[in-house]
């Protein structure tokens, strides 16, 4: 398919990349995330990109545009049926605590320490630790 | 700007002309090392002349089985083409243009580890 | 014993598919109308599911991905919600067929009304799901399921003519007094039943939950290996028993009194008892493996932490979920509906889905990315190839046929 490959002299082909490459629909979207201790957190609903102004001219050379967050809660609905949730109502898990992408997404940190938790922190201490056995290991 | 909205885009050239929609975006993670991973920045759009839906992969990949599924897949989506970040010159609502004279490339990953 | 135990995952799954309480009377309904004339069915419906099974288990242990969560990372967020609402649906009422089933067997035991069985055996299946380690469930069931094998002893013992058992399972075709639509869709009812989905979504699961790696892809292929072809022997021997007791006095099955006749003509009270036991276990058994399931397909669809391994506590609203299916079981069967006729329809209805669910199974095997160097061989992708075209021929055929015939009137 390098239908267009202009010949170069031999030196290191700038776009070799320099790290992992991946596709973010095949390889980041609805992905589950789970925490430092391999507990499911959520799936990867949508995911925010930083660097790009909608209608603005892209000057050469400009910075590319990074992963800013993995997003969750009601994105879910609004990729199914489409529309938009209010920045406010957005439950995003920054990238910056993604530890590594592999067919799961692994964060470095405990899953209680996000908010996107908050669902199961709720049902747990509110409901199903309320029942007697709840807290405790199966036997 | 959120992923799902860039994903289903026009695909325009600098003249204005249609040459597919935008089903995927290439990321690299290679940036400046951050806290856990280093960061993760696009360096490409995939264009696909004939549909807007995303792939299962086959015509990225080496994947070659099922072998009737991937030559479906593959047949459906022939044509799909990668365009660097540095060939895009303007992002709005629905479409993203590129600049003239950019470059149609080669779509296919590189393998990747299995983790 | 150990090496029994060791099979038990593949064991209770197939009780829960092929001889749970729409299983007993479908196979019994079966037998007395048509003979053994399905039994073809049912052969390829054990081979499906041992292929499909086969690869959803490797995929759970090779790349610790659960089945579910497959399909929702392929078909996408929208045509993922499509099959969770089936299968979700579908579970639903299996769940109340199963404790609707555990009632009517408990009333066979003591003859007390099953309305006042079902709170008992709803809370039955809820405390298990509970507090039971996920081993002690599957082998106390497994086990007690097998009890049903009573079913093949009874065969034997009412001295059949196998000639004409033979002829009809070797003459493949509708009997002179039934007509072909009917026997089609008793066909497709049967094929459904074997593959329903909710089998490789709990053998995945389970795999997961007994921490099945890449070293035990040997007992997983064995779990397969034994317990699905069992489960098709028991459903084949419960058809054949209908076969040469109900068919020719044309008994027709309308409840499980009629299912376990046969056994009592055979065996006895001995025999009977061993049955009721069978039964009993096998619809507890489904129960839990259905309950489960929606546990499993629901938490795994939306991302959530699931899992019998982790404490209630850990697993909050995979927990929260299953005691509202149980409670909806319940709700269902005090209106008084009669839960095996729920499932009559319900098996139909998996026959629709079945497409949504396998297609991606048998993709993945395939991906080097989940599975490594573990991925299906040549002959493997053949026959999966050749079941996704059966599964949508019959995937295709099950709504018409069900409203062609009035659902096997």
């Amino acid at each position: 398919m390098n239908d267009e490959t202009v010949q170069r002299m031999p030196q290191p082909d700038p776009r070799a990349p320099r790290g992992r490459v991946l596709d973010a629909h095949l390889h980041l979207l609805d992905r589950q995330v789970l925490d430092r201790d391999g507990t499911p957190v959520t799936t990867v609903d949508d995911v925010e990109l930083d660097g790009i102004e909608l209608g603005a001219r892209i000057e050469p050379g400009s910075p590319a545009p990074t992963v800013a967050a993995i997003l969750t809660g009601p994105q879910l609905p609004m990729r199914i049926f489409g529309g938009h949730a209010p920045a406010r109502r957005r439950v995003a898990i920054p990238w910056k605590l993604v530890a590594s992408v592999g067919t799961t997404v692994r964060l470095g940190v405990g899953a209680d320490s996000l908010d996107a938790s908050w669902v199961e922190r709720w049902v747990s201490g509110h409901i199903i630790g309320r029942i007697p056995g709840g807290r405790h290991d199966p036997e | 700007m959120i992923l799902s909205d860039l994903l289903g885009s026009d695909a325009l050239e600098a003249d204005g002309r249609r040459v597919g929609a935008v089903v995927d975006v290439r990321l690299e993670i290679s940036g400046a090392p951050a806290q856990l991973l280093a960061a993760t920045e696009v360096t490409g759009v995939l264009v696909s002349p004939r549909s807007r839906f995303s792939t299962w992969g086959y015509e990225r990949r080496g994947e070659t089985a099922p072998v009737l599924i991937a030559r479906l897949q593959r047949w459906l989506h022939r044509g799909m083409f990668l365009v660097g970040w540095d060939d895009v010159e303007l992002v709005d609502e629905g479409r993203v243009v590129f600049r003239g004279g950019y470059e149609r490339r080669d779509p296919m990953l590189p393998p990747s580890p299995r983790t | 014993m150990k090496k029994l135990f060791a099979v038990a995952l593949g064991i209770l799954t197939a009780i829960g598919g092929f001889v749970d309480i729409g299983d007993l009377v479908t196979n019994a309904v079966v037998g007395s109308r048509f003979g053994l004339g399905l039994a073809w069915v049912v052969l390829v419906g054990v081979v499906g599911i041992c292929v499909y099974a086969q690869m959803s288990g490797r995929v759970a242990a090779v790349s610790g991905r659960a089945t579910f969560e497959i399909i929702r990372e392929r078909l996408g967020p929208r045509a993922g919600l499509a099959n969770l609402a089936a299968s979700f649906l579908i579970n639903l009422l299996t769940v109340t067929a199963e404790i609707g089933g555990v009632a009517l067997a408990l009333q066979l035991a003591t003859s007390v009304d099953p309305l006042l069985w079902v709170p008992v055996a709803a809370f039955g299946v809820w405390i298990v799901i509970w507090r039971a380690r996920f081993e002690l469930l599957e082998n106390v069931t497994g086990l007690l399921g097998l009890t049903l094998i009573v079913f093949a002893v009874a065969l034997f013992m009412l001295s059949p003519d196998w000639g004409r058992l033979a002829g009809q399972a070797l003459q493949p075709g509708p009997p002179a007094d039934e007509p072909v639509a009917t026997y089609w869709f008793y066909a497709v009812a049967l094929f459904g039943a074997a593959m329903t989905p909710y089998e490789v979504f709990f053998f995945s699961s389970g795999a997961i939950e007994e921490k099945w790696t890449e070293k035990d892809l040997a007992k997983s292929r064995l779990n397969v290996l034994v317990g699905f072809p069992l489960g098709g022997i028991l459903s084949i021997a419960i058809a054949g028993c209908a076969a040469v007791v109900l068919l020719p006095a044309s008994i027709d099955v309308t409840s499980l009194s009629q299912v376990v006749l046969p056994v009592a003509e055979a065996g006895g009270k001995v025999a009977l008892s061993f049955a009721i036991v069978g039964i009993l276990a096998a619809t507890f058994g489904a129960a839990l493996e259905t309950t489960l399931s929606s546990g499993y397909t629901l938490a795994q669809y939306f991302g959530w932490s699931w899992g019998k391994f982790r404490k209630p506590a850990k697993a909050a609203r995979f927990h929260l979920a299953m005691i509202i299916v149980v409670l909806i079981a319940v709700a269902i069967l005090a209106t008084g509906v009669d839960p095996i006729l729920v499932t009559e329809y319900s098996v139909v209805f998996s026959a629709v889905a079945l497409p949504l669910t396998y297609l991606p199974i048998l993709i993945i095997a395939n991906d080097r990315e989940y599975m490594g160097d573990k991925v299906n061989g040549r002959g493997m992708n053949l026959v999966g190839t050749i079941y996704l075209v059966i599964i949508l021929v019959a995937a295709t055929a099950a709504i018409p046929l069900l409203i062609v015939t009035g659902a096997g009137a």
